[in-house]
Order: structure tokens, then C-alpha cells, then sequence
């Protein structure tokens, strides 16, 4: 079985983001890419102290990508003429962010970056569907699927904490869908908001993430 | 529910040939000639595709669609999975300022699809060098689960000024050749790749047998020496096969000649396999690191030169280096292979080990 251990949203005006991260470990993550600090602020917000050292897999999709970092590369690489500064190519890829959070979170086993491929997409039926196989075969104890994006006047993250156990704070437990499903919330960046709805003031014993381009991929969530 | 899962096609268009076939009888015959890239003023080897298209988007089309067709016939709403460390970069620097980036970080996804005739669901995949068995890790996984029945996993990495730049930024990149497990290995020759594998819970002729991923995160740009966490991600895949350590024929390395990371990969080695080492075969001399698409580019040329009974030699090592103290293979063989394990050592820790064999 696997349990919802925790909804969490987040959203920063971009220059608050070190603060966060401040907020969050205690000190400055240091030449950490945007889309790093809010992997490790919200991260840390999902999972308590004794939490961050069991085995985690993080699973994270983003819009925008490392989209100001890139821009910033591609002046220094086109217009510049010469070679990028080290750290500038490095904040453009997004998979360093496992490395630079795992000191943190020392229970991290393997990240994955899936980049999205159009606005208002997302991929949470995909993440939630390999979450559950993942917990299911024993590869972790934990899965945290996200939502990270980094815009120019805004960054957020979106989170749900899926584990093999309950933790304390356990909202909810979650399975493939049986087919065939029936109508559910659509699969959009917001789908946790949607879910933390339900969980707070819906009424119907189920809810469910309907993934149109792949029925068989549909979550059912139901309260504990 | 637990399927197996096969290799029932793959395509492949790189420096060294223009399907997996061709490549398996250029790595055969020992070919590893690179070209070359102009950054500054400095010349690096590349391995570039045989293309001479010099608009980027086309060029990109033209490769796409020729490994989509070396795939055979496909459904249309077959899942899309792309594995990608630059996705189109290259568009935006040919273009030039203002760099006109579309909203979705992946977009170059939508087009490939669209090239690839595909109308089904699309996910991509961007973990550096282990993009590639990432997304073959998802595709895996939903077809065991029953979730999905097929599943097109493409590994892109085309031509592009920032990573060249960003790389050699950091004196990762050697200006000579790629020299695995070698003492004069001085770092990574880059290199373009497109390339895909048709995965099927239909027989075929390779399976997957195991797949682990996992995180070294003892530097950002480079794994810990030690090797320990590379060993651990070894026998994880193992361990998903249900295979022991001897049971392994041939090992793909990840080997791109560089100096920490083909060190730490022996020593993971050694930690495995101990004193019953399996040959070890490095690809990157001849393909170059194609980064994003190394992992599905590496596959389908091994898997070819394996359907042929051919084991390649490794291309450009000569020296041996005491610390390493394993060397791959130097003559070609046609020993049989059942059962092969690749490795993965990716920039920014990632790394992932894939078992396959015969079905």
C-alpha cells in the first residue's frame, strides 16, 4: 500500500528563494541553481528530520527548466564569444540538483529531471504511476514527485510525499486506478491544489487524476 | 503484474554510421576517426553525424526521422520517451538574439514526436549523461506494470555551442582522443548521437533484465573515487535480474577517459566482480560522449555488434595505468555474449547500470 504523506505548495517571489533555503537548513546553499533551492526548500518542508534519511527517490518535473540560467548561457556562448563561466553552464543543468541537495537529504538515492514540453502540462499521473511500482518493488521507502518551475517573477514548487508506511501526518493512500476509471481531475500543473481540496473539504470517498493521453495510468486517492 | 521486457527494435545515426548495424561493423573493424569543433581558439575533436545539413532544424529532422524509421512499423498512440541532456540549444544559438525560447523547457519533444509520427503521450528525460537509461527506467516500468504495452524511448543530443563551451569551460574535454582506462587519458571527446529502442512486453530478441539508477553526490562535476557508490548501483541491476556477478559475458563501461571518473569506475569494478572480471569495452573512442543519448546510442550499437557475434575492440588504449589496473578489451572477439551489463557515470552524480540478455 502507499501512503499520501504530504501536499505541499509552495511560492516565492524569485529573490526570496535564498531566504527559503536559509529557512530551511539553517545557512545558504551556495551557487545553487534557482531550480536547486526549491528542490531542497520544498523537499525539506515534505519530510521531517528522521524522514530525510530514508531511502528517497525524487522524481521532479519542470515548464520552465533552467530557462533564465540557459538565456544567460547562451549570451555569454554567442554573444560573449568566449567560453562560459564554469558555474553559469553548470546552473543550466538541472540534474546537479540531486547532488547538491542529497547533503541535506542523506537518504537521496536517485533523482530524475523531466523536463515538460508545453505550457499548463504536466506529468503527475506518469510520476505517481512509477512512485507506486517504485514503492511497491521495495526500491525506496519514500517517493517525492514535483512541480518546480523558476520564472522571472515567480517560482513555486508543488509537492506530494508518497511512502510505504504512514507517516504521522498521513493524508491519504493511493493506488492505480481500476479501469475503467471513472472521470477524474485532469492532469495539470495544479493537481495538488486540486487533491488538497478534496482532502480538506470534498465529500466523495474517492478522487481521482485522470491522465487523457494514457487511461491506464489513472491514481485513485482515498482518505485513510 | 511483472512482464518481461524486450528490445524488439532499435535505430541508431551517429559518427560512426547511419544505423545500428553499420555502426556494429565500423566499431568491428576498428574505425574511431573524429572530426573537429573551432571553440575560440581552441580545436576539440567531435564526432559529429554524417550529415551536411547546415540548418540545425532540419538537420534534427533528418536524423530523427531516419532512426524512426529503422524502428518498423509502430502504432501511433505508442508512448514517447526522450532522452535529452540539450534538447534544441543548438536551434537557439543558430537563430541567434533574441533567443526565442517556446514556454516548455522540452519542447523539442512535441517535435519530435510529431516527426516520428507519434500522437500518443510524451515524457522526457533529462538526467546528463544517464538521460538515456532514465527514460528506459520509466518506459520499463510501466510496460512490467501492465501500465503501457510499447514504448519508443529516443535519446537526441545534437550539436551545440553551450556544452561544447561549458565543458571545455571546465577542462573536462581532452584535445587529442578519448583514452579509456588509459594513463594518457586526459578527459572526454563529445560527440552527437540520435538514437531509439522499440521496448515491447512482445518477445524480441534482448530483454531487460535489470535497471538501477542511483546518486553520487561526492562532487558535482565527478564521482567519488572510491567507487563505491558506482559498485552499489552495479549490484542493484543485479540484483534486479536475479543474476550473480559471474554470470556477467561483457561490460559495456562508461570509460570516456576521464581521469576521476574511469578511475572510480574500476574501482567499482574490482568491488563487483573481484577477481572474476568480465571482458570490459568502452565505445566512447569510436561514438565520442554523446551525453543525453549515450546511454540508447551505446545500447543499440552493442546490441548490434552482439546480433552479429561480434565483440569490438576498445579503440585508443595503449597504456596501461597502474592505479586503473583493469584494461579492456584490445582484440575483438567472437566470444559468445548472454548476457551484457552497461554502465552509466553521469555529470552531476547520476549514475544507472542496465542488464540485458538474451531472450
Amino acid at each position: 500500500m502507499v501512503f499520501l504523506n504530504a501536499v505541499v505548495s509552495q511560492d516565492f517571489a524569485p529573490d526570496a528563494l535564498p531566504n527559503a533555503v536559509r529557512s530551511a537548513i539553517g545557512k545558504p546553499l551556495r551557487r545553487a541553481a534557482a531550480l536547486t533551492q526549491l528542490a531542497l526548500t520544498g523537499a525539506c518542508a515534505c519530510l521531517t528530520e528522521e524522514q530525510r534519511r530514508q531511502p528517497t527517490i525524487l522524481l521532479w518535473q519542470s515548464t520552465s527548466g533552467p530557462r533564465l540560467e540557459t538565456l544567460n548561457l547562451l549570451d555569454e556562448v554567442c554573444l560573449g564569444g568566449g567560453e562560459p563561466m564554469p558555474y553559469d553552464f553548470l546552473a543550466t543543468q538541472p540534474a546537479l540538483a540531486a547532488a547538491q541537495i542529497q547533503p541535506f537529504l542523506p537518504g537521496l538515492r536517485s533523482a530524475t529531471h523531466l523536463p515538460l514540453d508545453g505550457e499548463n502540462s504536466a506529468n503527475w499521473s506518469m510520476l505517481l504511476a512509477l512512485a507506486c511500482r517504485w514503492l511497491d518493488q521495495g526500491r525506496c521507502a519514500q517517493v517525492l514527485c514535483a512541480q518546480l518551475d523558476h520564472w522571472p517573477d515567480a517560482a513555486s514548487g508543488r509537492w506530494l510525499a508518497l511512502g510505504t508506511g504512514p507517516a504521522a501526518t498521513a493524508l491519504g493512500r493511493l493506488q492505480p486506478a481500476s479501469l475503467p476509471a471513472p472521470a477524474g481531475q485532469a492532469d495539470t500543473p495544479d493537481f495538488p491544489a486540486h487533491l488538497r481540496e478534496w482532502l480538506d473539504t470534498g465529500r466523495a470517498s474517492s478522487f481521482y487524476l485522470h491522465a487523457a493521453t494514457s487511461p491506464r495510468l489513472a491514481v485513485e486517492f482515498a482518505r485513510l | 503484474m511483472q512482464r518481461p521486457l524486450h528490445i524488439v527494435a532499435s535505430g541508431l545515426l551517429c559518427a560512426r554510421g547511419d544505423s545500428p548495424a553499420a555502426v556494429g561493423d565500423a566499431l568491428w573493424a576498428g574505425e574511431c576517426t573524429a572530426g573537429e569543433r573551432l571553440l575560440g581558439e581552441r580545436y576539440f575533436p567531435y564526432f559529429a553525424l554524417p550529415l551536411a545539413e547546415p540548418d540545425w532544424l532540419l538537420r534534427a529532422e533528418r536524423a530523427v526521422r531516419h532512426v524512426g524509421a529503422q524502428l518498423g512499423p509502430y502504432a501511433p498512440e505508442t508512448p514517447l520517451f526522450v532522452a535529452s541532456s540539450s534538447f534544441q540549444v543548438g536551434l537557439f544559438e543558430q537563430r541567434g538574439a533574441p533567443f526565442d525560447m517556446p514556454v516548455g523547457s522540452a519542447s523539442f519533444s512535441r517535435q519530435i514526436a510529431d516527426w516520428l509520427t507519434l500522437t500518443g503521450p510524451r515524457s522526457s528525460f533529462s538526467t546528463a549523461c544517464t538521460s538515456g537509461f532514465s527514460a528506459i527506467d520509466a518506459a520499463t516500468t510501466l510496460i512490467s506494470a501492465g501500465l503501457i504495452d510499447e514504448a519508443i524511448v529516443v535519446g537526441v543530443e545534437l550539436a551545440n555551442a553551450s556544452t561544447l563551451a561549458g565543458f571545455a569551460a571546465m577542462e573536462l574535454l581532452s584535445r587529442s582522443a578519448c583514452r579509456p582506462f588509459d594513463a594518457r587519458r586526459d578527459g572526454l571527446v563529445l560527440g552527437e548521437a540520435v538514437a531509439a529502442v522499440r521496448l515491447s512486453a512482445a518477445p524480441g530478441p534482448w530483454q531487460i533484465a535489470g535497471i538501477a539508477s542511483g546518486l553520487d553526490a561526492y562532487s558535482t562535476t565527478g564521482p567519488d573515487p572510491d567507487g563505491g557508490p558506482i559498485a552499489g548501483v552495479m549490484r542493484e541491476a543485479l540484483q534486479a535480474a536475479d543474476t550473480p556477478p559471474a554470470a556477467i559475458d561483457l561490460v559495456k563501461l562508461q570509460a570516456a577517459g576521464s581521469p576521476g571518473s574511469d578511475l572510480a569506475e574500476a574501482n567499482a569494478l574490482r568491488q563487483v566482480f573481484a577477481e572474476v572480471m568480465p571482458p570490459l569495452l568502452s565505445l566512447k573512442p569510436a561514438l565520442g560522449h554523446t551525453l543525453g543519448a549515450s546511454g540508447i546510442a551505446e545500447l543499440a550499437a552493442l546490441i548490434a555488434s552482439l546480433d552479429a557475434g561480434q565483440i569490438p575492440a576498445t579503440a585508443n588504449y595503449g597504456e596501461p595505468d597502474a592505479d586503473i589496473g583493469l584494461a579492456p578489451l584490445t582484440v575483438r572477439s567472437q566470444a559468445v555474449v548472454r548476457r551484457a551489463l552497461l554502465n552509466l557515470v553521469g555529470f552531476g552524480g547520476g549514475l544507472a547500470s542496465l542488464l540485458v540478455e538474451r531472450s
